[in-house]
């Protein structure tokens, strides 16, 4: 599913109370794992909320609507955010991708994120990982302006505006969902490939 | 200068700072996709939380 399919999605408690509303998806650069979503109150007048929803809290991902326990499933942002000046190295910072720029590793630019696709999986554990993004492509990709879905392989690499992926993705390259799952998989599975 | 005049100005300049207002907080709410590079994201598991 599409990133913005979620956000703005309510958060509903399992007594039936509509709490907040998921405002930004956060996800790690290790591996795409969506670690929580940051929270918006509900209603026009209401800002960002200084509490966020890790992934783990989460009961359940619906097509309407966010389901958590209780309210004690917010955790402060911070911790959702895993505060990246204590922890990350190299002056890494967290950033919005939704209009960064997606370079392959030989240096063409794809095009420009649009939207994330999300990939909810259950094997015991429920999983959320970005697997992919949308991007209006560039003239490299041939069709300059067209939104198209790129896989993303198992770990991911980012700067501020850039987000890099191996030149080998543009073969995997899809115009809509259908098929982009397994597109996904030949994109990671010839990846392992290689090493 | 006659009253309605007078009127218009403040409906105007109401009107101004309600639109200003509505700017700033769909700006504020906009949601995005935010990539963590410290991030672990790890396993996760709904209604797995007692």
């Amino acid at each position: 599913m599409r990133a913005s399919a979620i956000t703005k999605r309510p958060v509903v408690t399992m007594s039936g109370e509509d709490v907040a509303q998921v405002k930004d998806i956060v996800y790690s650069a290790g591996g795409g794992a969506v670690g929580g979503f940051t929270l918006a109150g509900r209603g026009l007048l209401a800002g960002p909320m200084d509490k966020g929803l890790p992934w783990s809290s989460v009961k359940g991902l619906g097509a309407d609507a966010v389901m958590i326990a209780d309210e004690d499933a917010f955790e402060p942002l911070d911790q959702v955010l895993h505060t990246s000046s204590e922890t990350a190295g190299g002056g890494a910072a967290r950033a919005d991708v939704l209009g960064s720029q997606v370079l392959t590793d030989d240096g063409t630019d794809l095009g420009e994120v649009v939207d994330v696709i999300v990939a909810v999986t259950d094997d015991g554990f429920t999983h959320c990982d970005v697997v992919g993004y949308e991007i209006e492509a560039s003239e490299a990709l041939g069709q300059q302006g067209t939104k198209m879905l790129l896989p993303l392989p198992d770990t991911l690499s980012a700067s501020g505006e850039h987000l890099m992926v191996p030149a080998s993705a543009r073969d995997f390259v899809r115009q809509d969902l259908a098929g982009f799952g397994a597109a996904v998989d030949d994109f990671r599975n010839q990846l392992g490939g290689q090493r | 200068m006659e009253w309605w005049v007078w009127l218009i100005i403040v409906v105007v300049v109401i009107a101004v700072l309600f639109g200003a207002f509505l700017a700033v907080q769909m700006r504020r709410r906009r949601g995005g996709v935010i990539i963590d590079p410290s991030g672990s994201g790890g396993p996760g598991k709904p209604g797995d939380q007692s």
